[in-house]
């Protein structure tokens, strides 16, 4: 079933390739053929990467149009990259004589032709467009003497790269098996594929778990079990219907990071889980006695301030990775599954610990409404330290979610159900289920957390007390 | 936030605005244009000196070209560079000197040919000036075999005959660079040293010892401070006790500097030779300049300053502009003379462009050539010990005693 999924999904984005492809043919082809006699030649701009990471981007807005002045260090677009939306500036002095790729073209590789500059002076109308060059050309190494070939002998020093070492090591290989295919003898991947393929060779059984990935803070946790949206906006742009009557759909570059850090995440990571039942009338009743005094707090601003307590009571929970390193977090930031139009994200409420409940009320609220309409700073989504997915106004009674590393915990909140206990009168039941990283958090500390969580949503008046120690007092502790 | 060193420099700006004119214009004229001129510097501040560089420098109509055509190329090398990184053709670390053209190009000016100069990562204006080719820096830049230390050293590993190159530990050139200028006092080459750093690395404990023994022993070495206002995404202001860093030396004599005049940089420096040979020892000196790019690459550079803040810069203090007005207005240069040498300069940078983005990547064998300049073992370890190299011999060996 998954292979199938994934098979779908790389069909998709071939075929949302290929119809960009010819969709910018299209524009140059029209560009050049309605231009009228040209004369001087434009400066070309390119998108630009602006991660290390980045591959492709969306123009997300103009700042300027055509026939604008620039000067040097004016700010020309917004970009949304694999990360954030960043924005393009240029050293160029000139006028914006032409914008090639349209604000929400998704996906435009880097170094594609997207605007060209008219030098100052020039009639921006009637501007060239530099012939389409290819940009960062691939180097070419200089040949290996043969003095040197001798000395070194053949594959001495491993003649191809890591992702060629990473799949002989993975199908136990050796280099000298492979007929290379590339330049001057040179083993490519795909040699090795088609090797692979054609001997129908097995990968070796992976002995040891390799620790988390992990610096980068996943852009989103997403529980398991598909989000219901809400509110459901305008369904994903279609990109055709193929003959076989299935529809395909658009994937933006968060959805593919959302896929790729999930899969990481689910493959490298040793989830393990544990599930809480505890009876939850008493946080029903507390909700209903602040609601009559006037202050609006949701259930789950209540399971927010419930888990911080919890956390600070059992810090070996509140903890993330930093490289190879557990770190115990001096506070607990609490990241919130959001359900936006274009995916999950998850805000960050800091500090959740020592925040009043009303606090973290209100920057819910307010991380949410700027999480669906995509103006989420970085730094308020990126580096929290534990994450709650709440699925249980959707009537979802149980789930897991997969962790969001470097955290190590994710806590997967269902709905109330009503049951009759053993004497006979109602209660209000609530089931969470806590996915944790295995290789940061014991079983029993897993358990002694789930424990003082149940303690404190059944009595929840326990809030009031302590669970302030974090509270820095140094001032210079959080430099440290 | 606006940090107050802006704000000061800015206000100056504005003061002397008055003093871009010429101060008086030799009558020697050839075709239109004058042969020399005379102009005023902005002013100086002093520490623990008396007598301050001159009030007026004179510039004649060829260094008029010369600084003109070495600022606007470096300026053009950094914005071939900034694109060539976003299209991933230069990797890894790299850092733009925009925003501090005059520096390099004023200090170069005053230096004469025994002198020596050891800067940070942000070399690339220093490599030019010393006299790499446009294309060795651009080539060097994207790794390939032209680069200046053929591909293998990149943005911070440029060298030239008496550049002893970009160093990327922050404030580690410091205690180099005095030991440069001992090595000049030793040979009695009657050369001084340069050492550049920066407002954050002004606050490292090494630059300390380095200025205690320059003074100890009278070194000709001058500790050259370029303030841009930030070490990474932090303001002078947040990160040193003192922004005086004129004055950070203590017993050793300090002057500060408008380092978006070429013309001041390079009176101040003609100062510090004179002072450092005449056996007077070490000067620590402030240049007050901007970054218009991010502190690296990796850095958008607008989330620590607004927009508005660089863009005031570049209207109201840009290095090149305020050049531009002062050669014009002492008719030293046309506006078309000056228009030709853009034009030469973006074919230079592109066509260097162009070489960096098609030439050769160095063979593997030759990652360990080169490494020592008296190789004691020729047997150099390759990533086991049991793929070794032969060290070879490639590039002429440079500053070598
Ligand atoms: C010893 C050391 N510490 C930290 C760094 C990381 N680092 C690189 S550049 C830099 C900031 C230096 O700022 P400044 O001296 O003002 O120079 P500028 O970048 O402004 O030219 C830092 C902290 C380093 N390279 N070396
Ligand atoms: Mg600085």
């Amino acid at each position: 079933m998954a292979a199938l999924r994934a098979g779908f999904l790389a069909q998709n984005l071939y075929r949302t390739h290929f119809s960009k492809v010819s969709r910018f043919n299209y524009l140059y082809a029209a560009l050049f053929h309605s231009s009228p006699p040209l004369n001087a030649e434009g400066m070309p701009l390119k998108m630009p990467s602006l991660s290390p990471t980045m591959m492709e981007g969306t123009i997300v807005k103009w700042l300027k149009k055509e026939g604008d002045p620039i000067q040097p260090g004016d700010a020309l677009c917004d970009i949304q990259t694999d990360k954030a939306v960043v924005t393009m500036d240029t050293e160029e002095e000139g006028i914006l004589a032409k914008i090639l790729v349209p604000e929400d073209t998704k996906d435009v590789k880097v170094g594609t032709l997207i605007a060209v500059l008219a030098p100052e002076g020039e009639d921006w109308k009637t501007i060239e467009i530099p012939a389409g060059e290819e940009s960062a050309a691939s180097a070419t190494t200089a040949e290996d003497t043969p003095a040197a070939a001798a000395a070194g002998g053949g594959h001495a020093h491993g003649n191809y790269g890591p992702s060629v070492r990473l799949l002989l090591e993975q199908y136990g290989l050796a280099a000298e098996q492979v007929p290379p295919g590339g330049p001057h003898g040179i083993l490519l991947k795909g040699d090795v594929l088609k090797y692979i393929k054609e001997k129908s060779l097995q990968p070796l059984p992976v002995s040891a778990v390799p620790p988390p990935e992990v610096p980068k803070p996943a852009v989103a946790a997403a529980p398991v079990a598909p989000a219901p949206t809400p509110a459901v906006p305008a369904p994903p742009p279609t990109i055709g219907v193929s003959e076989d009557g299935y529809e395909d759909i658009e994937v933006t570059s968060m959805r593919r990071t959302i896929a790729k850090r999930l899969t990481q995440s689910k493959s490298g990571i040793a989830h393990s889980y544990g599930t809480l039942e505890c009876q939850s009338d008493k946080l029903l009743a507390l909700r209903k006695q602040y609601k009559n005094e006037g202050i609006n707090v949701s259930v789950n601003d209540l399971i927010i301030k419930a888990v911080s307590v919890a956390l600070t009571k059992c810090p070996e929970m509140n903890c993330v990775w930093q490289g190879d390193q557990l770190t115990y977090a001096s506070q607990v930031d609490m990241s919130i599954a959001v359900a936006t139009p274009t995916g999950l994200i998850t805000p960050i409420v800091r500090g959740a610990d020592f925040l009043g409940i009303e606090e973290i009320a209100s920057q819910v609220r307010d991380l949410a409404a700027r999480a669906r309409e995509n103006k989420l700073k970085l730094d308020e989504f990126q580096g929290g330290t534990f994450t709650i997915s709440n699925l249980g106004m959707f009537g979802i009674s149980e789930f897991s979610a997969i962790i969001n590393p470097p955290q190590c915990g994710i806590l997967a909140v269902g709905s109330g159900i009503v049951k009759i206990d053993e004497n006979g009168s109602p209660v209000t039941c609530m089931r969470a289920t806590l996915s944790y990283d295995r290789a940061g958090v014991d079983d029993d500390t897993a358990a002694a957390f789930l424990e003082e969580l149940k303690n404190i949503l059944e009595n929840p008046v326990t809030m009031m007390v302590g669970g302030y120690k974090s509270q820095v007092d140094h001032p210079l502790a959080a430099l440290l | 936030m606006l940090s107050k060193f802006i704000r000061s420099v800015v206000q100056q700006g504005h003061a002397n605005q008055r003093a871009l004119a010429p101060f008086m214009t030799s009558s020697v004229r050839n075709s239109g244009t004058a042969t020399e001129a005379t102009f005023e510097t902005r002013p100086y501040k002093l520490h623990k000196l008396e007598t301050p560089p001159n009030s007026t420098t004179s510039c004649t109509r060829d260094e008029a070209l010369t600084f003109y055509t070495q600022m606007q190329m470096i300026r053009r090398m950094e914005s071939a560079a900034s694109n060539l990184y976003k299209e991933k053709a230069i990797r890894g670390f790299c850092h733009l000197y925009s925003g501090q053209e005059a520096i390099c190009v004023g200090i170069k000016g005053a230096l004469r040919a025994q002198d020596s100069v050891i800067t940070a990562y942000r070399d690339h204006g220093w490599a030019y000036v010393m006299g790499c080719s446009v294309t060795s820096i651009m080539a060097e830049l994207t790794g390939r075999t032209q680069g200046m230390a053929r591909g293998k050293g990149g943005s911070m590993h440029m060298y030239a005959k008496n550049f002893y190159g970009g160093n990327g530990i922050v404030g580690a050139q410091v205690p180099v660079g005095a030991g440069i200028a001992l090595a000049n006092k030793y040979l009695e080459n009657n050369g001084i040293n340069v050492s550049l750093y920066g407002d954050g690395a002004a606050n490292q404990g090494q630059l300390f010892e380095a200025y205690n023994i320059a003074k100890l022993m009278n070194l000709p070495a001058v500790f050259i401070c370029e303030n841009n206002g930030y070490g990474m995404g932090t303001s002078v202001d947040r990160a040193s006790a003192s922004t005086n860093y004129y004055t950070r030396g203590d017993y050793v004599p300090g002057i500060w500097i408008d380092g978006m005049d070429v013309l001041s940089v390079k009176e101040a420096i003609s100062y510090c030779v004179e002072h450092c040979t005449s056996g007077k020892g070490p000067l620590v000196l402030e240049v007050a300049t901007y970054r218009y790019h991010g502190h690296s690459m990796s850095d958008p550079g607008t989330s620590y300053r607004t927009r508005d803040e660089i863009q005031e810069v570049r209207q109201t203090r840009d290095p090149i502009m305020l050049f531009k007005e002062r050669i014009l207005s002492a008719d030293l240069v046309t506006a078309e003379e000056l228009k030709k040498i853009d034009g030469e300069v973006r074919k230079e940078v592109d066509e260097a462009v162009k070489i960096a983005k098609t030439d050769k990547e160095i063979a593997v064998q030759e990652l360990a050539a080169d490494v020592y300049s008296n190789p004691l073992e020729i047997t150099i370890r390759g990533t086991t010990p049991y793929d070794p190299y032969t060290h070879q011999r490639l590039s002429k060996i440079i500053n070598q005693h």
